[in-house]
């Protein structure tokens, strides 16, 4: 049986055999036969060769998080039209989408719609934990669109703002 | 600790992992315990885990957290005698703790005179000169010219910093290591200062070479009498906010240890201090140490003197605010072995530690000899955006220090916490750092060795256990749960965990 999940936002296939007891992994860098245990809802037990490791597991709606002996990975769906992450803060056809780079309150908007702004100039004031983060426009521009209002709750990547170049 | 009846009941003004470690002192003690909570708090860990919860407004900190009448009312109704304010919020306000001794209520910190006086860093240093403390040497005024400057400098002795009076951010700032340099640095700083400030008045202070933060622990009774508990060493700061602290100090011997140590006692006795305090020091290369300030509260880092000294340090407050004399003497402490602490915070360091706020999906502490976490929250609780990212900490003790680092490396291994991001990956590798790892980190040390810090490459193998382990959990799934056949849905790699195709 063949998977394809994205890891840490990378497509990656895997080809496993769920046998009587061993579950064996197949594919280019060989077979890996592993004796599998479920302790607990987030805990697996895995031995392979004799080497035993402990593996922790949560998820949420979007990503299946993974702790293999102290590293962690993020497993997501593998979305139709990508390949990883999508490029939304780059610009896209002359279009910048200003987003949050972490969960928090918009605490002002700094321009309105239509105004025209220069690279660097301060668009939108976000803060979490203390901390404020000015978003600041990637280009000179127009904004096109303002998504969000100061006292407006964000989350990563959510937008805020799309300026359009020019 | 000697005689003297204590709290019934105490109210513990603040949250997370700081409230949780005065609700146990107080369970411990057969002291009832009253936490407060704001709206975004009701399932916060200290909110379950204190005898009693009182709500006090809703999220952000100035309605909640920090509102006195709100505190003072939740006391007063609940019964509360004594309130234990922990650090940050109302923990070094003079007008709250002036308001608790107007209500009768008993602030467990030290009394409003001390408070004020080293809270104003002025009038502190002021005092403290006269105490004959050592304090960065510096001009008293700004320079009337470059005569009176170059004296200044002969007598405050080379190197020395220019700085801008309106100054802050490097601005107009300049090393001056001798004479000969000393008037063009002037200049460039009056230029820099006028063009940032407007204002090119500058004045001449001590230039600190590759400083270490060392601070000490005090104790007073209201008697006054004042014992320390010896050192704490907190170079390891990134934006001046302390990562990783440390008991004993790489950097003192014994002769340096009983000097400071006593100097930290003079200083606490200058300003009638009373109560638990923490007086930091810069310490220099040629081991000169300056006094730079009184932290009038419980810190963030007293676990690692807890582990040295022995001695619960929260339990000691309230024994003394309750009255009780100090029955620990100085010639009775000492140190035992090596503590050392990492705060975990909720930030990002893969994304310039930004604030990572959110869902724990998954928690597990680790555990095993030597090692304490001092948490303040649990799996599957939303760590609120509006309060400090400060998580819990993770202390461990072993005989030395090299023990104490391997410790902490093994404890940051076994450290699991799913769902937001921490530093545990970056506090791994500050830990390995050889010079963390010799003892030798000043304050410098993030900027100079872990700027631009990126996480070492996954190892291969645990990314395909990781792959595997994905697999077996979408294979795993119980039939409930299993998406019907047919259906578009069927298909979502989603609802299966990943994408596949029976047969191929």
């Amino acid at each position: 049986m063949e998977f394809e999940f994205l890891i840490d936002g990378n497509k990656e296939k895997i080809e496993v055999e769920a046998g009587k007891g061993l579950f064996k992994v197949v594919g280019p860098e060989g077979a890996l036969e592993l004796d599998v245990r479920r302790i607990s809802d987030n805990c697996l037990s895995l031995l392979h060769g004799g080497r035993s490791r402990e593996v922790y597991h949560a998820r949420d709606k979007e990503r299946l998080l993974l702790w293999v002996d102290g590293e962690q990975f993020e497993v997501r769906e593998p979305s139709e039209d990508s390949g990883g992450r999508r490029a939304d803060d780059a610009a896209r056809e002359g279009q910048w989408r200003i987003a949050s780079p972490m969960p928090g309150k918009v605490i002002k908007i700094v321009v309105a719609e239509g105004e025209k702004v220069r690279k660097n100039q301060t668009l939108a004031v976000v803060e979490a934990m203390k901390m404020e983060n000015e978003l600041k426009s990637p280009g000179d521009g127009t904004v096109k669109k303002v998504h969000a209002a100061a006292g407006d709750l964000v989350d990563t990547n959510n937008p805020i703002l799309e300026i359009e170049a020019g | 600790m000697a005689e003297g009846k204590l709290f019934d009941k105490i109210l513990i003004a603040n949250r997370g992992e700081i409230a949780v470690r005065v609700i146990r002192a107080c369970r411990e003690l057969g002291i009832r315990s009253v936490g407060v909570y704001s709206e975004a708090d009701r399932a916060a860990l200290h909110c379950r885990m204190a005898d009693e919860a009182v709500p006090v407004g809703p999220a952000p900190s100035l309605e909640s957290y920090l509102n006195m009448d709100r505190i003072i009312e939740a006391a007063k109704r609940t019964g509360c005698r004594a309130i234990h304010p922990g650090y940050g919020f109302l923990a070094e306000n003079a007008d709250f703790c002036r308001r608790c001794e107007k209500e009768d209520i008993v602030f467990i910190g030290p009394n409003s005179a001390a408070l004020e006086l080293v809270g104003d860093k002025v009038r502190a240093r002021r005092a403290m000169e006269k105490a004959g403390v050592p304090i960065i040497p510096g001009m008293k005024s700004v320079a009337a010219d470059d005569e009176e400057c170059a004296a200044q400098a002969r007598k405050i002795g080379y190197p020395v910093m220019v700085k801008a009076s309106a100054g802050g951010g490097g601005k107009g700032m300049r090393i001056v290591s001798g004479e000969d340099e000393l008037r063009p640095a002037l200049e460039a700083g009056r230029r820099e200062a006028k063009s940032a400030f407007g204002d090119d008045s500058v004045y001449l202070e001590k230039y600190i070479e590759e400083p270490r933060h060392v601070e000490f622990q005090v104790l007073a009774d209201d008697s006054g009498d004042t014992v320390h508990l010896f050192e704490r060493e907190c170079s390891i700061q990134r934006r001046h906010q302390k990562i990783v602290e440390e008991s004993p100090s790489p950097a003192l011997d014994p002769e340096l240890r009983m000097k400071m140590g006593e100097t930290a006692r003079k200083v606490m006795m200058a300003a009638k201090y009373n109560n638990a305090g923490t007086v930091e020091f810069l310490l220099d290369r040629n081991k000169r140490f300056y006094f730079l300030e009184v932290n009038a509260r419980l810190q963030v880092e007293h676990p690692v003197t807890e582990m040295v000294t022995g001695v619960d340090l929260v339990q000691q407050q309230i024994g003394m605010a309750s009255g009780r004399k100090l029955s620990l003497r100085q010639e009775e402490l000492g140190q035992r072995g090596h503590a050392i602490e990492c705060r975990i915070y909720a930030e990002d360091p893969t994304n310039n530690f930004l604030p990572s706020p959110g869902r724990i999906l998954y928690l597990k502490e680790p555990s095993g000899p030597g090692v304490r976490h001092d948490c303040g929250i649990y799996s599957g609780w939303d760590v609120p955006i509006h309060y400090d990212p400060i998580l819990a900490k993770l202390i461990v003790w072993a005989e030395d220090r090299e023990a104490a680092c391997r410790r902490m490396l093994s404890a940051l291994g076994d450290y699991v916490l799913l769902g937001i991001r921490t530093p545990i990956p970056f506090l791994r590798d500050v830990v390995r750092h050889p010079v963390f790892r010799e003892g030798k980190a000043t304050t410098g040390f993030i900027k100079e060795h872990m700027e631009g810090w990126a996480a070492e490459a996954k190892d291969g193998e645990k990314r395909r256990l990781a792959l595997a382990a994905a697999a077996y959990l979408a294979l795993d799934r119980k039939p409930a749960s299993r998406p019907t056949a047919g259906a578009r849905e069927a298909y979502s790699p989603w609802k299966a965990l990943g994408r596949w195709r029976q047969g191929e």
